[in-house]
This record gives C-alpha cells, structure tokens and sequence, in this order.
C-alpha cells in the first residue's frame, strides 16, 4: 500500500505539469494584452513595446513556457501583472475564503444527504422517501445564480435573519455554502439512498438481523458503513465540482474568493496570476482525490492497492 | 484504526450547526459610516497606478491634486492657489500653505516634485507616463512653487495638474502597501481588502474642512441583483451608476430610495472599420446613422438612462458644440442612401440583404440586447448583421488590433477635448492610439495639431467646434448616447452632488440627517 500511495503522490507532478502547460498555452493563445490593462489606453506604442520587453512577453512561447517552469521549480509564483502583490501573497489572501465556502458546503450537503438518504432508503416508496427525491430533484434543477438570490429574498429580506452577501462572519457563510452545497446534497441523496437499498439485500445483513441486532442498528452500522464506498467516491469528485461551483457562489455572494480572483486574472489577461489559481485549483483536487483513496482503505480495509 | 464514519458525520453536523449559529464578531457598518456599493473592485489606489474608474473616484477623496475639475471640466484650484503659464513651455503653480498629509507632515513642493518624477521613471510602469512623455523637468522652486516646463507647447498638460499628490518616499508599485498609502484629501484609507472593501476614515484635520461622516465603506458586490437586494436591506445605503436600468424599476416600486439622475460624460457610440471595402464608403456609414433608432433604445432597453448623443463632447463640457449635422432615425433616407452608394436590396423587402457585416460586443446582457436591436434595425433596410459575443478579454483584444467591422464602447473619463487626437489623428492608428477604426483625414490631423499647440481657451474652443462638425458628417464614428448618471440613496443622506463624469468628491460634504430608516 506504502508503494501505491508513493506511486500516487509522485503522479502528482506530471498531473499538475499537464494542467499548467495546457492553461499556460490557453490563456497566451486567446486574443488580449495584458500589457494594454496595464499601461491603459493612452499609453504609446513605445511604452507598450518597452513594458512587453521588461515582462518577456515578446519572446517566443517556448522560452516563457521554460522561464516559467523554471521559476516555479524555485517557488516563485511571480508578481500580478494587474493586481497590488506577488501570485503567492494574493492567492493566501484569497484561499481561506474558498475553502472555507467549499468546506462547509461540503459539510451541509453530508449535513443533509446522510439524514435524507438514510431515511429515504429505509422507508423506501414512504412519504419520506418521495419528498427526499423531490428534494434532490429540486436541488439538482436549481442553478446557484438563481438559488443565490432567491435564499436572499426568503432569509435576509422577508424574514431578516442572515446577512444578504459578503465575508464578515460566520452568519455570512450559511446562504453561501447552502446554495453551493445543494447540488452535492441532492447527488449524495440519491447515492445514499441507492447503495443503502442494495446493500440491505446482502446475505450477512439477513445474518445480522437474524442475530437479533435491532433495525435501525443493522441499517446504520452493517448497511451504511459497506455502502460507504461509491459515497465516498462522489464525494472526493465533487469536491472538485464544488471549488469550480464555487466561481459562480463567490460572484453572488460577493465572497472574495479564488474564484472571482481567477476569472478577474482571466478577464485581464494577468497570466501569472492565472497559473497561480490553476495551479492551487489542481493541487486541491489532486489532494482530495488522494485522500479519497485513503478513505477508501478506512472504510473498508479489504480495499488493497496492489501489493 | 477503526473507522466511524457516523461520528465523523456527526462531528461535521454539530461543526456546521456551531458555525451557523454564531454571531457576525464584526458589524457590517461602523457608526457614522456611509456604505457604497461597487460593481467592481478598486486595483490601485495609489494615483500614480490608478486606471480604473472605481480607483481614480475613491483615491479623488483620499489624495488631493493641484487642481480638480469641475462640472464643465474646466480645471478649478485643489492643492493649488493658482497657477499661470510663464510661457508655452513652462507653467508656474503656487501651492497652499498649510496642508497637511494624514500623518501630519507638510504637503510642499518636494511632494509634487517627487509625485510627477516618480510617474515618469519607467521602471515604476506607470499608465500615466504617456500623459507626462513632453514633461522635461519639474523643479521645486522654494517650499510652495512648483515649475512644469516641457520640451514642447503642449495645451493639454494643464490634465496632468488633477493628479493626487503622495508624500516624498512612497514607495512604487507593488512594493507599497496596500493599507499604508497617505494622502491629504479628506478621507484617510483605514482598510484595502481588495475584492472585498475599502474603508476610508474621515480626516478630522482636512484642510478644507472636516468631512460630515465618520467614514465610508466602499464594499465590492459584483452582481447587480445583489446591490439591490443588500440596498432594500440597508445594508447598503448608496449606489452610483451600477445599476442594471431594469432595476431602477424595482428600486422605485420596492424601496423608499432617493433617485437622482443627470446627465453624464459617459459616450456610446458604435465603432466602424474604414479599411473595410463597404464602411469606407461615407453614404453606408450615414446610413447606419439614419438606420438605428437611438430612442426607441435608449426608451426601452435603457429605461431613459441615457441621451442621444451628437459627439464625443457632452453637452456640460467648455468645447461643446451645439450646432453639429443630427442624423436622425429615417430608414427611409437609409435605404434611398444604400441604393446611391451601389447597394440595391436585391428582393425588395424579401430576405435577401444588401450585404453582410458582423458586430462584434461583450456577453454582458444588455450589451447582447442592445445588438439585437442593431440587428433588427439594419435588417430593416437590408444589413444584414452578424451578432458576435465574446469574453471581455477577447472582444477588447480584438478592437484594439483592428479586427472588427462594427462594435461598440464607450469613452469614459472625457475632460481635454485632446482625446481627439488620441481617437482620430492619422498618427493615433491602432497600434499608435486608439483611432481603431482607422480614419485619415488630413484637415482633422491640422487642426488636432494645432488644437494642442494653441494656448488660447477661445482659440481651442474654436478648433473643436469645427472638429465636433467635421465628424459629425464623416461619422469615422456613429455617436449613440451619452449616459446619464444614476444616484440611488437612503433619503437621510444630505449634501451629496451628482458629477457628470461620476466622480464622488461631494462625499466629503454628505451628512446624514437622522438614523438610517429601513427602505
């Protein structure tokens, strides 16, 4: 297991290589000058000619390609081209917040998947059941631009009990990480509620009710944890949809996130910085995909990776 | 190890039911504090960096310049008391006595001296070393006079004067702080978290009086449905201009807001390529003109928020000229132009155009719809228009090498009417300056020149006016509208004036009459 997990970690390197040479080509190759936000509109010829010398942004590709990488391997992210501050001191100042925002959305839609699933599988074609799946269904058909605004308009205009946007507390986290929570919670609903179904049929689940353990016992300790698995797995890929869903939520909520710093670095064509949020973007995902295959063992430790 | 997943499950329940429950540990608002809201984020504050609208308004209240423009964009005394021109190529300013920076120390002469020189060293990469490139040497000439002389006559350079002044040492971009920037103006910055909010402090010592608030909170809200909601909250007590029109609608049923509106400096107007074989011709450029109905626009997308424009120059600006060609809504005599110019429309009024063109515009929504109100209009004398939306970036990208045939943008921040030059002097050509679509016109050029050699206020007034009439039948551009402002605000806040080019220095003079009421 020690070898997989080496082998898992050192396939890190090519991964995030792959993911910041194809944005590193994607951002250079569509149309935009970084150099004309910088210097503005007035600015002469010259001067433009002169700023893209200084940043080495009119040599060929390649040699920004390699000069790139080659800071990087020395830790250096660079300096935005736009904004005050180096790629590292920006993405620090932005990260929490998205974290935190993906965190506890993740943490709110386990908060209301497991309860919903549970319930929906155990009593299964219920009243309880149907309203579950209304409610996945009704989550998984709601975009967050409109989910947003309209948990505003309910909990902090009619009934003024939460915040409408911004980052000042933890009271302003709740609509934020609900809205973008709602689309994992109404997935996992529907795999908590399916592998709990499947499992229940299993023969040592009959053993377990035969030895007398009480119904819900048998569901939640015999049924759930063996049913953990393909759970685990949605949750460890959407993870990664929640850090992208993410963009969209900090946009609404006025959330001062990775995401809207990535899609402002985009808009102005500040290439350093978009490496940068790339980069903490796939790392991320990388990382919580392994620690996914970590889960994986915990929960069932028959689960081996090789020899 | 043994493995539970069910308290780790209860864990992340009572972690997240803990969290929701706790209270905000910061108010959203500091007494006496006025909270604006921002569609987009400040960059730079420091003036010497600041290109954005947001960062030139908000760093106008924390620095102050030698002088400031008014309502007419005529140049009126800030840090200085006068100024005059010693000869074409020098100009002497006499500074106040007596102001201070929000750390106490003098504002002098070695302040301005430092300010300008540091724009002008290229590895500080200021955008606004272009504006300065005929400014020789700036000379401090004893604690409080100040001598510009340039390498040429230069009309315009008196432009340069609004710029905020920073004490001696700040240090350039970058290596600033963002909380440690000093200014004199009459707020103070107490809090720079970009993408989130800037706080500014009242200046209690502020030269021209203190200001009537405590403070002001500038917080970044980037959607506009948001803004309205935090403002029927009252979270958010005032907003300028970052509202979608079709808001305002709701603004006037929902909230007890106080709407001002006024004209603004902000202009439309759609770009042409006049490389393009059939824009070069000046009868299908007019009949473009006549072909858009700007009103039926401006009525029904843009809720009345804007006026038909006749040119660059609003109708507040000194060099204003009144008397220029209109060219109103007449498909009619758009039509009867297209036949002379050698375009029939092959079938009458069946689908066939005369010909094809593609415009190019943003994602933005109601940059969308406005092209399919183009679209529609041209299509009734027999354009037919390709509607092409694209990212920001892109679509800027791609105006500025010259790879259009229509588009349109607008010009914000207008004050000289030397922008002309900028815009349509043959030597302006993209990639030299802005003239993107590429116009030459050897007059023009003559009297550009001139316009910014001649010293004489009467004399500019003159050469522009016959510049304003010369392009208004060229039409290298097609003017649309000149934005109005939009000021939505609690009905308690006292002393605000609206500025046609959206700057937010009445602030310093706004009060608020009794708590916020609820809206």
């Amino acid at each position: 297991m020690k070898r997989y997990f080496t082998n898992r970690l050192l396939l890190f390197v090519p991964t995030l290589m792959g993911s910041l040479t194809l944005v590193f080509f994607l951002i250079h190759f569509i149309p935009g000058d970084p150099v004309e936000v910088m210097l503005g509109e007035t600015a002469s010829s010259v001067d433009k000619e002169a700023l893209r010398q200084e940043l080495g942004l009119n040599q060929p590709l390649g040699i920004q390609y390699i000069r790139f990488f080659s800071a990087l391997l020395q830790g250096d992210l660079g300096r935005s081209l736009y904004e005050q501050g180096t790629v590292a001191e920006l993405i620090l100042s932005r990260f929490p917040a998205t974290m935190e925002l993906t965190l506890a959305a993740m943490g709110i839609a386990l908060f209301v998947a497991f309860p919903l699933g549970i319930l929906a599988a155990v009593k299964k074609n219920s009243l309880m059941d149907r309203i579950a799946l209304l409610f996945s269904l009704l989550g998984l058909a709601m975009p967050n631009f409109w989910l947003g605004p309209l948990l505003m308009i309910i909990f902090s205009i009619e009934l003024g009990w939460l915040p409408v946007s911004g980052r000042e507390g933890l009271a302003h986290l709740i609509l934020p990480s609900f809205t973008l929570g709602m689309l994992m919670a109404s997935i996992l609903i529907r795999m908590v509620r399916s592998s709990l179904l499947e499992t229940i049929h299993e023969d040592y689940i009959q053993t377990a009710r035969a030895k007398g353990l009480s119904e819900w016992r048998v569901w939640l300790k015999h049924a759930l944890g063996n049913s953990l698995l393909s759970v685990i797995t949605i949750v460890g890929l959407q993870f990664g949809a929640l850090l992208a869903g993410s963009i969209i939520t900090e946009t609404i909520f006025a959330w001062p996130g990775i995401g809207r710093l990535t899609i402002q670095a985009i808009q102005t064509r500040d290439y350093p910085l978009v490496q940068g949020c790339v980069l903490v973007i796939s790392t991320s995902y990388l990382v919580v995909n392994f620690l996914t295959d970590i889960l994986y063992h915990l929960a069932d430790p028959r689960v081996s990776y090789g020899p | 190890m043994k493995f539970k997943p069910f308290f780790l499950l209860v864990f992340a329940w009572v972690w997240v039911s803990l969290a929701a429950c706790l209270p905000s540990p910061r108010p959203d608002r500091p007494a006496g504090y006025l909270v604006i809201a921002l569609e987009s984020n400040p960059t730079h504050l420091d003036p010497r960096y600041a290109t954005d609208a947001n960062s030139v308004r908000i760093g106008g209240l924390i620095f102050n310049a030698l002088t400031h423009t008014d309502q007419h964009a005529r140049l009126q005394p800030e840090l200085a008391e006068r100024w005059e021109a010693v000869d074409e190529r020098t100009y002497l300013f006499h500074l106040k006595k007596g102001v201070t920076f929000h750390d106490g120390k003098p504002l002098t002469a070695a302040d301005v001296k430092f300010t300008y020189e540091s724009v002008l060293e290229p590895k500080n990469r200021s955008p606004r070393r272009a504006t300065l490139r005929l400014l020789k040497a700036v000379d401090a000439i004893g604690p409080y006079q100040v001598r510009f002389r340039l390498s040429a006559p230069y009309a315009p350079f008196l432009e340069n004067s609004t710029l905020g002044i920073v004490p001696t040492g700040t240090p350039s971009r970058g290596a600033s702080g963002k909380n440690s920037l000093i200014g004199s103006g009459p707020f103070s910055l107490e809090q720079f978290s970009p993408g989130e909010k800037v706080v500014l402090k009242a200046n209690p010592s502020y030269w021209g009086g203190q200001p009537g608030l405590s403070g002001l909170v500038f917080k970044m809200i980037p959607d506009a449905i948001v803004r309205s909601l935090e403002f029927k909250k009252g979270t958010v007590d005032f907003i300028q201009n970052d509202i979608e029109p079709d808001n305002l609608i709701w603004f006037k049923k929902n909230t007890n807001a106080s709407i001002l509106t006024q004209q603004g400096t902000i202009f439309q107007y759609l770009g042409m390529n006049l490389d393009h074989p059939i824009l070069k011709i000046l009868e299908v450029r007019q009949a473009i003109a006549y072909a858009i109905d700007r009103e039926a626009i401006i009525r029904h997308l843009l809720k009345g928020l804007a006026t038909p424009a006749t040119g660059l120059l609003s109708p507040s600006h000194w060099a204003y000229e009144r008397s220029v060609p209109r060219l109103p809504y007449d498909p009619e005599e758009a039509k009867r132009l297209l036949d002379h110019a050698g375009f029939p429309d092959p079938d009458g009024d069946g689908p066939l155009p005369r010909f094809k063109l593609s415009y190019k515009t943003t994602t933005l929504d109601l940059r969308r719809r406005i092209a399919e109100a183009f679209k529609e209009q041209l299509s009734r004398v027999g354009i037919e228009l390709e509607v092409r939306t694209y990212e920001w970036g892109t679509f800027y990208g791609d105006i500025q090498k010259g790879n259009f045939h229509l588009y349109s943008l607008s010009w914000v921040g207008i004050t000289d009417p030397d922008i002309y030059f900028n815009l349509f002097h043959s030597s302006s050509i993209v990639p030299y300056g802005n003239n993107r679509g590429r116009y030459r016109n050897p007059e023009i050029d003559r009297l550009l020149e001139r316009g910014r050699n001649s010293l004489s206020p009467e004399e500019r007034k003159q050469i522009y006016s016959r510049v304003q009439k010369i392009l208004a039948v060229e039409l290298p551009a097609i003017p649309l509208w000149w934005a109005k402002n939009v000021v939505l605000m609690k009905r308690n806040i006292e002393g605000f004036v609206p500025f046609p080019d959206g700057d937010l220095i009445s602030l310093k003079n706004v009060s608020i009459a009794s708590p916020f009421p609820p809206s």
